[in-house]
């Protein structure tokens, strides 16, 4: 209680403490003088005497006061106040230490914000982490996503013993119909408690029950956020609309609240019994007809690898009972993997990299700051001498420091937040890329606990470095009049350590920046196998319960043809399944199917090659500018009574025919029932991506099977300008007709590049920044180390010296440290390589074109930042720098 | 001036509190009061006796306050509190079982 109580006196009345304590001491010196006089010594001498048997008086009212209590929020307070006087007292310096700090921070809180938002942060769905994605593989066949039955759902959530629930889900596109221009929607049908076993609660209305999944129900729809506010404007009476849908009244029931959604983005969700395909009895009968993501949630304590071993058990007795299901040469097995982390597989190694590199960048702000800390000591070295005199101990000194330092950091990270904050949309586009949950990034109380804590830690780093650089040197500097100081050299050690340190850094990014650059300047220079320049493509969704059948189907996509081919404009049309780098075709993966070629039988046991399979109408190949390399593409003679007919493309001639001429040959889907004859081969396109070695695919006509809902057209002008006409032009052939996803093909393939090319942006963006920051960190050095050297320069240009020499002298000293700094980044960078091999493309990690590339841009800025305060010893008047001394 | 001995670390707090067990006193009295008891064997250095005086008020074993000095001086004078005595008949007696048992040792031939 008397400690408070004197704490408390001491901070709020300190003036009153303070003076009673000078009072007390005079008091005493007062009495020893007395004493003295009352001796006989004279009274000068009386009080000199006096003076020291008291001993340094300053120095022990210190000691004084630390004994009383609240000394070290007072002494805090103090050095706050001080602190801040004095940086802005130097207002180019802080504003650079500032300055510096704030892009470090901020690049750290920016790429935090998004990591935490993606990786860390818990699933917004009620106890997220005991949600699991149950996947089907057949190990032998390289296939790790193999979609459910309907049995097999039913046989895993009724054998399981791990698990509370399994639900599944899988998705379709369904036309909607009174919302104004037909609309497709992707619809995610879901078992009734989905949204249940996620734990998650609707904002408006609910979610489904059990009774509207039952057959003969009424239909409903429960809404995404995103399509409640971009196709509905946030309608908030939205719950009780009836829109049709498959020829039925749909009602909204619900609205979800914004979460992500795996593995892609819905607009409406509805029960398994409204999905027509779903709930046909041929389809719920077959065991293998697969089309369903499963998803469960861990009975409560359950590890993962529990529920693994208890998937698996199931899975062995199911190939058991089903051979013909799970044949034994494809293997066949069942995993469950955490939701969150399915979530993120893709963003996990891009994220990891930025977080590496935010964190290189920060290190080198740290390592120039504390730079510019040490250089400013070096003027401050009287100061501290005489502080030192007046009885502060080396931690006190030291504490002033930290404050200083600390002051700077944490204002620096204030700003640093006002960047990320800036910067946050970008990120969260970038993010988008890769993961459903780029929503949930945002700058909480988390981010700001990391800001706050990094801002704490940078400014005692970067504090302490200078703090015990300096050795008890403080009485000798002070004694010598605070030039040229033993301390002095010791700092200047530091100093050039930290520039070698800074280089190091700097060419461990500029190459990662590098590696990225030249990566993508490659998979941009990848030829896709296409002309993708002055293509419209567009998809196209008729509704399916008036088209029901393929006779319909192909009629109005015969009509929809004709009508574009007879737009102004247009010099070709044709209607394909998907396009090469289609985003959805990248999503959902090739449409493999196996075949047979005829001569070459499938020995029992043995699996079927594989192709993607195509459909697509004439006019295809000729729109897209896909090269025939041999026979003929299809022609309007290809109808259905014409002989089935299919083009291959070079890959599976190469995979697949060897040396044999394809065309001519006859190929089967359906083990040799019925035959199909190649007609043609074209060239390779690249479908999933430029990186992607192309695929095989085989195409057939549209006439004589398949679906080919995406219409491409070749324009004489911007495609664009047409894309209005062409919509019209669907909609005048079937007004109930959904035309969505319209974009250039040039759009498209930028986009398939767009992922590297913003990592490469990013991480160029933060070289270049750890580039400036480290050619100022050098400037820095070498004007202080030119202005300390004056006299000896001053020296040997008066001993005969040519300027030149004496510039030549003083560049290689600083060129040295950058030598140094080189050596140790090419050791860290080969290092680094290994991390960065999976986002590369076409490009070694250590690649000796971007390591000779980033060396000399990294010696010539070097050299410049060497040069500028060099450049001035050429004009040392060496009479000056010798009086001056 | 006579030999000067250097002081146990911790005898000072009791030397501090015994002077003041005769009594209230300001800070020079108890380093002039010890040194002439003492004969000038303990002379008190400043830079400890201060130190020494804030620690015991800050432990509660001492309170002070302002009153004046034999020459009508403004002084701060420091009194023994209650805890303040029973300390010091407690480390009295524990430096008079040391002493002794140090005594004992020496004489032994």
């Amino acid at each position: 209680m008397t400690k408070l109580s004197s704490a408390l006196r001491s901070i709020f009345q300190k003036d009153r403490v303070e003076r009673d304590l000078d009072r007390e001491l005079s008091f005493h010196v007062e009495m020893e003088f007395e004493k003295n006089v009352a001796r006989g010594m004279s009274p000068a001498e009386a009080r000199r005497q006096a003076m020291i048997s008291f001993g340094g008086v300053e120095k022990f009212k210190e000691e004084s006061r630390d004994v009383r209590g609240g000394r070290l929020i007072e002494s805090l307070l103090q050095d706050t106040r001080y602190g801040v006087r004095i940086l802005l007292r130097n207002p180019g310096f802080t504003f650079v230490a500032v300055m510096t700090l704030a892009l470090g921070i901020g690049a750290n809180t920016a790429i935090f914000s998004v990591i935490y938002g993606v990786l860390v942060r818990p699933l917004p769905y009620k106890e997220g982490s005991q949600l699991v994605v149950i996947q089907q593989q057949a190990p032998l066949a390289h296939v790790d996503n193999v979609p459910f039955s309907v049995k097999e759902v039913l046989d895993y959530r009724e054998q399981n013993q791990t698990l509370d629930a399994v639900v599944e889900h899988h998705s379709m596109s369904f036309t909607l119909l009174g919302n104004g221009e037909p609309q497709r929607v992707q619809t995610g049908v879901v078992s009734a408690n989905f949204f249940d076993v996620l734990g998650v609660t609707p904002i408006l209305g609910r979610t489904f029950v059990p009774a509207d999944e039952e057959h003969g129900s009424d239909a409903v729809l429960v809404l995404s956020y995103k399509y409640w506010q971009q196709g509905h404007g946030g309608d908030p009476n939205i719950v009780g609309r009836v829109f049709q849908m498959n020829n039925r009244p749909h009602t909204v029931i619900g609205v979800l609240p914004p979460i992500p959604q795996y593995p892609v983005e819905q607009d409406v969700y509805m029960p398994t019994s409204h999905c027509p395909t779903r709930s046909s009895e041929q389809f719920m009968a077959n065991r293998n007809a697969r089309m369903m993501s499963v998803f469960g949630r861990l009975k409560p304590g359950v590890p993962v690898a529990q529920a693994r071993a208890d998937l698996a058990t199931i899975a062995a007795n199911l190939q058991k009972q089903y051979p013909d299901s799970y044949p034994s040469n494809q293997g066949y097995g069942a995993i469950a993997s955490p939701l969150q982390e399915e979530l993120t597989r893709k963003a996990r190694p891009t994220l990891l990299v930025l977080l590496g590199t935010a964190g290189l960048v920060l290190l080198i702000a740290c390592a120039n700051v504390a730079n510019l800390t040490l250089a400013r000591l070096m003027r401050r070295e009287r100061e501290m001498a005489i502080r030192s005199a007046m009885g502060a101990g080396r931690g006190r000194l030291i504490r002033q420091l930290l404050t200083e330092s600390t002051l700077l950091s944490i204002t620096g990270g204030l700003v640093g937040l006002l960047l990320a904050a800036g910067g946050l949309q970008l990120l969260v586009t970038f993010a988008a890329r890769f993961t459903t949950r780029s929503s949930e990034i945002r700058i909480d109380g988390f981010v700001l606990m990391f800001t706050l804590l990094i801002s704490v830690v940078t400014g005692l780093v970067f504090g302490l470095m200078p703090a015990f650089s300096s050795d008890d040197h403080l009485a000798a500097s002070l004694k010598e009049g605070g030039g040229r100081t033993t301390s002095s050299a010791a700092r200047q050690r530091v100093r050039n350590m930290l520039i070698v340190a800074q280089v190091a850094v700097s060419f461990m990014l500029l190459i990662g920046a590098g590696l990225m650059l030249r990566s993508l300047i490659k998979l941009q220079s990848v030829s896709p196998g296409f002309d993708p320049e002055r293509v419209l493509a567009m998809r196209i969704s008729p509704n399916w319960s008036k088209v029901n059948s393929a006779e319909k189907v192909q009629q109005l996509f015969d009509r929809v043809l004709a009508k574009a081919r007879s737009e102004p404009g247009v010099m070709s049309a044709g209607l394909a399944s998907t396009y090469p780098l289609n985003q959805l075709g990248i999503t959902f993966g090739p449409f493999n199917r196996g075949f047979q070629i005829e001569g070459q039988p499938i020995p029992d046991g043995e699996l079927a090659p594989q192709a993607d399979f195509r459909s697509a109408s004439p006019g295809y190949f000729e729109t897209i500018r896909l090269p025939l390399v041999q026979g003929r593409i299809f022609e309007e003679k290809d109808d259905d009574k014409a002989l089935a007919v299919a083009v291959v493309n070079q890959s599976t001639v190469k995979h697949r025919f060897g040396s044999e001429d394809p065309v001519g040959k006859r190929i089967s889907f359906d083990k040799g029932k019925t035959w199909i004859t190649v007609v043609g081969v074209v060239g390779d396109a690249k479908q999933y991506g430029l990186e992607r070695e192309p695929s095989d695919e085989i195409y057939i006509p549209l006439d004589q099977g398949g679906f080919a809902g995406n219409l491409l057209v070749r324009t004489s002008a911007d495609p664009m300008s047409i894309a209005r006409l062409m919509r019209d032009a669907v909609y005048g052939v079937d007004p109930e007709t959904a035309v969505d996803r319209v974009q250039t093909l040039e759009q498209v393939r930028d986009d398939a590049v767009a992922s590297p090319r913003l990592t490469a942006i990013l991480l160029a963006m933060f070289a270049g920044l750890a580039l400036v920051i480290t050619g100022a960190g050098i400037t820095g050095v070498m004007a202080l180390s030119v202005s300390q050297r004056t006299h000896e320069l001053g020296v040997r240009i008066a001993l005969g010296a040519s300027p030149a020499r004496v510039l030549g002298l003083v560049m290689r000293q600083g060129m040295s440290f950058v030598l140094a700094g080189l050596a140790i980044g090419i050791a860290g960078a080969l290092l680094m390589g290994q991390v960065m091999s999976s986002l590369l493309f076409a490009v070694q990690p250590t690649d000796p074109v971007t390591y000779l590339a980033v060396s000399l841009i990294l010696m010539a800025v070097a050299a410049a930042a060497c040069f500028v305060p060099a450049r001035r010893v050429t004009s040392i008047d060496p009479m000056l720098a010798l009086r001056s001394e | 001036m006579g030999k000067q001995s250097d002081l146990l670390q911790g005898t000072l707090d009791m030397l501090v509190l015994k002077t003041l067990a005769l009594g209230p006193m300001h800070g020079w009295g108890i380093s002039q009061r010890i040194q002439q008891v003492s004969e000038d064997v303990l002379v008190i250095n400043q830079g400890s006796l201060y130190p020494a005086l804030y620690r015991l008020e800050q432990q509660g074993l001492i309170k002070s306050e302002w009153g004046s000095s034999e020459n009508n001086r403004q002084a701060k004078y420091y009194e023994l509190t209650r805890t303040g005595k029973k300390q010091l008949a407690d480390e009295t007696d524990n430096w008079e079982r040391l002493s002794a048992a140090v005594d004992r040792i020496l004489q032994t031939t």
